[in-house]
């Protein structure tokens, strides 16, 4: 049991933008959509990983990505029921939170659909948001790095009988291997490169025999001729947070990854982030600060632990710290807009997903990495070293390291997770970001 | 002819050092040592290279130094891999070769390449969806890369017929430890888990010529001094631990307790002899075949094969060995057998197989809690043999 926060409560530390209150709404609509999927007749396929939600969305297939429904069950501390029908199958605890929540709702799906013969017989509680996923008609895996997505994907076919066509797309990490290796550059790049968008037009393929339709090309443009627009909003209003005060931080990011990432490609993501570029554009005119009393810039390594996201706002923020960017939300969804060029898309969109911020091996990643602390000045780094998402803490360490030697700044580290929140230690998070301010002080303090 | 007893000496002091046996092997021929992660990347190509083809053991020490470069909440094999390289212990490698895909080996190589900067560490992913149409070309084409980038480390091409030599050894190496396997399911050889874990971990690492006639040896003598088996022993398929070698000690309590092992799908064990590669033509298209055909041999959780199962080979190969039980060797921590393996304790349930998880790790085991456990699961399955004679008619009659 975690112990009770020490610090005193002011409410609301954290100046949160007014303008990602919009993404509650669009985040509710879209699910709203999806359990509506079968009463419509709509097809629905499930994915994780990539964003390959432009291709299903063109097709008029409702897209449901693994994740993306396992946050959103832990954000709403909704994620229990799911978690024990994993639990009950016999998946362990050490395995991705993500994989075991969104299994747990296959199990659960299949349990409240299947005949009162089955072992799987119950009914859903009312309140159980976990039982109300629509089963999927596809399943399409394109996971980038983390061996954890197909098997994942392909743990949901058993579940569901391997009666559910599944296509599987490959993206292969980016070693760095060659002299001429870098960021979005060189022969490995390239190749690999060629490689997935071969793949993703056989995907395309496979969608059509799944509709029974051509596939509608000119749809697809013009959702990424959206996807582009609002990369390019988001990635400006990022960048303005080298001001100090910062005008938003990574928790305002962290609500805005939903529109980024897997909200449908409408104008709406267009109008979020020009709204939220407005807001911030305006508090670096004004000074506003996202955290009043800014005394501290921080980095936070990890991916992002759903069930305490408000609570680490609010917690960062009365330390005067401001997280002012991330490995998470800096470096992936859509990272990389002039890669996609909407009128042949392809190619850029499978681009976009070998730069998932963990599929690049260390030296690509920790150069980049330091470079965004660098161009934020950032004090230090916290590491959320999620239990079950080891495609987050592989390179933790090594990051650190060269955070130490190559900028000089602090680092800490704290254990935690994406979705289940039995791994997260309030107590050590406290101590540990702590003692990483106070080494801060006295470093600031050394330098006059 | 070698002694028995002579030749497990031998076997069992590689297994314990692989990094001494390694050194010894470099003074003594003054050629290159290759070191391999597991599962997939074929060894024949180092050796047709002239060097010796090692594949990375976990090693019995505690995780001292390897705890700066690695989280904990990792398989035993990543973490002790990760401690070796940080400690020097890996030293003894020109070079280390991999292709596979499991995110905490990734994470390790990523370590391993930091912890030893002079060390080649050469990487084409695999892919690792079996059955698309691509899959084959594709692992020629990953092959091809690993050759051309091992041709670039050694300075020289890797010829042809060179490949061709090493795969017929190593061809025949599997074909003699498959024989013993044979030998053992149909009772011709007693050999205990441990004894059969010397002989395949030990291939891993040694000169494979000089592997080969140890176990050809050990083929020709198994019919002397065959003890009778217990007759009450339960016979037991051990499945499961793919990177790293259930330790030993393990296996002799589990056999302690009353059972005999007569099979198993251990990636030091069946799993890595189960294949052999094709001797004719391109090597390259027999290496791509052979990666294929050995996942349908024996099915792996690492990768994704929606046309077969490997819970249903399980339970074809325990009925061609006339196992009473299973049990399931989990390395803590290891992602794709906690992905799968709800679906073998499903199917296992279903066809009323008894089989036991044991969860392994890399420092501490609770063997006498495990011993506890595998006495109630063996004396379970004795019981049942009590319903099924009371179930047939020559039980009614008794």
């Amino acid at each position: 049991m975690n112990a009770p926060v020490t610090l005193p409560k002011p409410p609301g530390a954290a100046n949160k933008l007014k303008s990602t209150r919009m993404a509650g709404k669009l985040v509710n609509d879209y699910w709203e959509m999806v359990w509506r999927a079968k009463e419509e007749g709509k097809l629905v396929c499930w994915y994780e990983g990539s964003s390959i939600n432009p291709f299903l969305e063109a097709a008029d297939i409702v897209w449901v990505h693994g994740e993306a429904y396992s946050a959103m069950l832990a954000a709403r501390h909704q994620e229990g029921p799911a978690q024990a029908a994993a639990e009950e199958r016999g998946y362990l605890r050490e395995l991705c939170s993500y994989a075991r929540t969104h299994l747990g709702c296959a199990v659960n799906n299949q349990r409240h659909r299947n005949g009162s013969d089955s072992a799987f017989a119950d009914v859903p509680a009312d309140e159980d948001i976990s039982a109300k996923l629509p089963p999927p008609d596809m399943i399409i895996s394109a996971y980038a790095y983390c061996s954890t997505g197909q098997q994942w994907d392909e743990m949901t076919s058993r579940l569901f009988g391997k009666k559910i066509p599944i296509f599987n797309v490959s993206i292969p990490w980016i070693w760095a291997s060659g002299k001429d290796a870098g960021y979005c550059r060189g022969q490995e790049w390239e190749e690999t490169s060629r490689y997935v968008a071969r793949q993703l037009e056989e995907m395309v393929k496979f969608i059509e025999e799944q509709t029974g339709k051509p596939y509608p090309w000119d749809r697809l443009r013009e959702l990424m001729g959206n996807v582009k627009k609002a990369s390019e909003l988001r990635l400006e209003a990022m960048d303005m947070c080298r001001a100090k005060p910062a005008p938003a931080t990574l928790f305002d990011w962290s609500v805005s990854i939903a529109p980024i990432n897997q909200l449908p490609c409408t104008t709406d993501i267009v109008d979020y982030f020009t709204n939220v570029r407005n807001e911030v554009a305006e508090r670096v005119r004004t000074g506003e600060a996202a955290v009043p009393k800014e005394k501290y810039r921080l980095f936070f390594d990890g991916i992002m632990n759903w069930n305490k996201l408000g609570w680490l706002a609010e917690k960062f923020a009365r330390y005067d710290a401001a997280v002012v960017a991330g490995r998470y939300t800096h470096m992936a969804f859509w990272q990389e807009p002039d890669l996609i060029d909407p009128n042949n898309p392809v190619m850029g969109m499978g681009q976009n997903y070998l730069i998932c911020p963990n599929n690049h091996s260390s030296p690509i990643l920790i150069d980049l990495i330091m470079g965004l602390c660098e161009k934020y000045e950032v004090d230090g780094i916290v590491f959320h070293a999620t239990r079950t998402c080891r495609a987050f803490t592989n390179p933790m360490f090594m990051i650190a390291q060269e955070a130490t030697s190559r900028l000089g700044i602090q680092t800490t580290m704290f254990e935690g997770d994406v979705a289940d929140e039995t791994f997260y230690k309030d107590e050590l998070l406290n101590t540990r970001v702590e003692a990483m301010l106070e080494a801060i002080d006295q470093k600031r303090l050394s330098a006059f | 002819m070698t002694p028995r007893s002579e030749i497990f000496e031998v076997l069992a002091k590689v297994c314990a050092d692989p990094m001494g046996y390694a050194r010894a092997w470099k003074t003594r021929t003054g050629r290159r040592v290759i070191g391999s992660f597991p599962m997939n990347f074929p060894s024949e190509m180092a050796h047709a290279a002239g060097a010796l083809p090692l594949i990375i053991q976990e090693a019995e020490d505690p995780i001292t130094a390897g705890h700066g470069l690695l989280f904990p909440f990792y398989c035993g094999f990543t973490r002790s891999a990760v401690d070796q390289a940080a400690k020097g212990d890996l030293a003894v490698l020109d070079a280390i070769m991999f292709g596979d895909h499991c995110v905490q080996l990734l994470g390790a190589a990523d370590a391993v390449r930091v912890a030893l900067p002079d060390t080649r560490v050469i990487f084409f992913q695999l892919i690792s969806s079996m059955c698309d149409p691509w899959t084959l070309g594709r692992s020629k084409e990953s092959f091809e890369k690993l050759r051309f980038e091992l041709e670039d480390f050694i300075g020289e091409p890797v010829r042809d017929d060179a490949m061709r030599a090493s795969i017929a050894l190593f061809n025949r190496g599997r074909q003699a430890m498959r024989e013993l396997y044979r030998m053992r399911v149909e009772g011709r050889v007693a050999l205990t888990a441990r004894e059969m874990q010397y002989v395949v971990k030990s291939s891993m690492v040694m000169d494979r010529a000089e592997h080969l006639e140890l176990v050809e040896a050990l083929v020709a003598s198994a019919s002397e001094n065959l003890p009778q088996p217990e007759k009450r022993a339960v016979r037991l398929h051990l499945s499961g631990h793919f990177c790293q070698a259930p330790k030993p000690e393990l296996l002799d309590m589990i056999e302690g307790c009353g059972a005999i092992v007569v099979g198993d799908d251990l990636y030091h064990g069946y799993r890595y002899i189960s294949t052999d590669v094709g001797e004719e033509g391109n090597p390259m298209d027999s290496l791509a075949r052979w990666y294929l055909d050995r996942n349908t041999g024996v099915p792996c959780p690492t990768r994704v094969q929606n046309d077969v199962d490997w819970d249903a080979f399980l339970l074809d190969a325990m009925r061609k060995e006339s196992a009473e039980g299973m049990i399931v060797l989990m390395a803590k921590f290891c992602e794709p057998h906690m992905y799968y393996y709800p679906e073998v304790k499903e199917a296992f349930e279903k066809a009323g197989m008894p089989h036991l998880l044991i969860e392994t790790e890399h420092e501490s085991m609770a063997l006498e809690h495990m011993r506890t456990r595998v006495e109630s699961f063996l004396e379970l399955i004795k019981r049942r043999r009590g319903v099924a004679r009371a179930n047939t008619p020559e039980g009614e009659v008794a």
